[in-house]
């Protein structure tokens, strides 16, 4: 258990799902901008307390495995819409984070993540 | 000042963990009497206008896990820890209640209590409001916080204004007369100044990760510093103030058990985002109106709303709320607050690091949460909101009372965010042992020169913000502790 708490960055686990939420969720973001999101999302998992890190990773290694597959992510989609404890913050927690540093970092973002010009 | 680098061996007569509003209070009134006094702080100091109030960067530099810790439940209940010189008083709210006295009076009669009087504490209350410099704002309020006010007196709910601890001054109020402007009087500019002048030593970066305990005494400590090297602390007494959910941990890594971190209360939370016709968001403060007409059962008030926490608040039923986004200018966040009958756990696990933290709602808790998101609604309608975007998933838009009704049929605790920002009662104080971790004035029972002497020790959640009563508390304990002989004992 150990392995899983501190020493394997959250990126590589993480990153690929965070990604294709946000693409999913926000699709015209534009891609270097979602890059940072994620790569925002997977340092603040790598910050997350011990135990909370552990179920986070545990599910991250699930999803990851369900996205090597096709039509994995359409699995992963219906999967944490289920009423299953923890499956269901998976995702929530991901997208709490990115939506946050997306918002904050760019605050004229539109619902899809388009950019539009600052008005006075 | 004497702040100083955290080395491998340091001592002291008195070892304070932790450096917020209970460990700086206590610091300064050990000093002052003369101890040789060591503060210890596992995180920086960060100075006030370094950071942008409740952003991602001040979450980062000053809360613990960048903000992002969970109480695990269903629903779990995300919470925060300050985790900075001066603790939760660099980011919380700056809102001041003093105790309740019937609260204390109870307090003192369900855990026995001695020598706790009311009148005392609020005595002692008195001298921390002139410290701080508690008052209400001396120039207009913001538009998030009359917003409260306007619906509540539509309603002829009671309200009004919550003094801070802050410092206004004149030249920012006469160009902008907000409460934005105020100068927060945390731990970092009042109690921890104070007790570095009179002596105390404070080492950042420096966690303690046990105490070295044989037959109920401590002699000395086992720390990590900030590069990762481990280092020793020796002392006479300690006084374990790392808040709620650090300091049972700590005690039970440290092999202290009895009734240590199994009573733990919060002030459970759910939100809604208010939009209206005319720009109000205000991101770097948060309303200084609550309305009290349901208290102590159900509070309701104003959260920080930059952009991104409105995003969060929208983040529930995203794929129908997504659009008022790009309208986040017109838009408030803001809470409903129960006094919870559930009650949590703080467990340390053998090798992680962090504590395993669980909270329970009660069914009473989950209808007193559904019920204040209805009232608090209603109370939006009343202020003139066009849209209210309640913080569940299945939620609907609330435009008018018809869908109040709606909106409280599909709400669930289970699925809403809920959050708390007050947490407490993982040490009780009291003389009996069966429930309470440590005696009348924060000596950890079966211990003899371990205390505890921060929101821990407060026997239930107190329906308001918490950092009166603590202060009040640690005040009165250290204090005793002095009278008591303390460190020639």
């Amino acid at each position: 258990m150990q392995w899983l708490m501190r020493p394997v960055p959250a990126l590589p686990i993480i990153g690929s799902f965070a990604d294709r939420l946000l693409l999913a969720d926000l699709p015209d973001l534009p891609p270097s901008d979602r890059r940072l999101a994620v790569d925002f999302v997977a340092h603040r998992v790598d910050n997350l307390p011990s135990f909370t890190r552990f179920g986070v990773m545990v599910l991250g290694f699930v999803f990851r495995g369900l996205l090597a597959v096709p039509g994995g992510f359409g699995v992963a989609k219906v999967l944490v819409k289920l009423p299953l404890p923890l499956v269901a913050e998976y995702p929530r927690l991901i997208r709490s984070l990115a939506f946050a540093y997306v918002w904050e970092t760019w605050p004229n973002t539109t619902a899809t993540g388009a950019k539009v010009a600052a008005t006075a | 000042m004497s702040m100083q680098r955290a080395t491998a061996t340091m001592d002291a007569d008195v070892l304070i963990v932790g450096t917020g509003a209970g460990g700086a209070t206590t610091a300064a009134i050990l000093a002052e009497a003369g101890l040789d006094v060591l503060l210890v702080e596992e995180g920086d100091w960060v100075e006030q206008g370094a950071v942008v109030p409740f952003s991602l960067d001040q979450m980062d530099r000053q809360y613990r896990s960048g903000g992002v810790t969970v109480a695990l439940g269903m629903p779990s209940i995300a919470y925060t820890e300050g985790c900075c010189a001066g603790g939760g008083t660099e980011v919380n709210s700056g809102l001041y209640w003093r105790p309740p006295g019937e609260l204390l009076a109870r307090w003192r009669e369900q855990f026995d209590i001695s020598d706790f009087d009311p009148d005392d504490l609020l005595a002692i209350a008195d001298e921390v409001e002139a410290d701080i410099s508690v008052s209400t704002v001396p120039g207009g309020h913001t538009s998030p916080s009359e917003v409260l006010r306007r619906g509540a007196d539509a309603l002829g709910w009671r309200n009004g204004e919550i003094p801070r601890w802050m410092k206004y001054p004149p030249s920012k109020l006469a160009s902008e007369p907000r409460s934005a402007v105020g100068e927060r009087q945390s731990m970092t500019r009042t109690y921890l100044p104070r007790a570095m002048k009179a002596g105390a030593r404070l080492a950042l970066r420096c966690r303690v990760d046990r105490l070295v305990t044989n037959a109920g005494s401590a002699r000395s400590a086992v720390t990590t510093l900030g590069d990762g090297s481990r280092g020793e602390i020796t002392f006479r007494d300690v006084f374990v103030c790392g808040g709620a959910i650090q300091s049972p941990a700590l005690l039970q890594r440290s092999g202290i058990r009895g009734h240590i971190g199994r009573t733990l209360a919060v002030h459970p939370t759910v939100k809604l985002a208010a939009r209206f016709a005319d720009a109000l968001n205000v991101p770097d403060d948060v309303p200084v109106h609550q309305v009290k007409e349901f208290a102590p059962h159900l509070s309701f008030g104003g959260s920080a709303s930059n952009p991104g926490l409105v995003a969060l608040a929208l983040l529930d039923q995203w794929a129908t709320f997504k659009h008022a986004i790009t309208q986040w200018r017109n838009i408030s966040v803001y809470y409903a607050a129960i006094t919870s009958e559930g009650r949590g756990r703080v467990r340390s696990l053998p090798g992680l690091k962090d504590p395993l933290v669980t909270y329970g709602l009660t069914h009473r808790d989950r209808e007193l949460l559904r019920s204040g998101l209805g009232r608090l609604a209603l109370l939006m309608l009343e202020a003139g909101a066009t849209d209210v975007y309640p913080s569940f998933k299945g939620a609907p838009v609330v435009r008018n009372r018809r869908d109040l009704a709606t909106m409280q049929g599909a709400f669930t605790a289970a699925r809403a965010s809920v959050m708390t920002v007050h947490l407490c009662s993982t040490v009780p104080m009291g003389e009996i042992e069966g429930k309470c971790g440590a005696d009348s004035f924060g000596r950890v029972h079966g211990c003899r020169n371990i205390y505890v002497n921060d929101a821990s020790l407060l026997p239930t959640a107190p329906g308001v913000n918490p950092q009166a009563s603590v202060m009040a508390v640690a005040i009165r304990n250290a204090r005793r502790f002095l009278d008591a002989g303390g460190c020639r004992g």
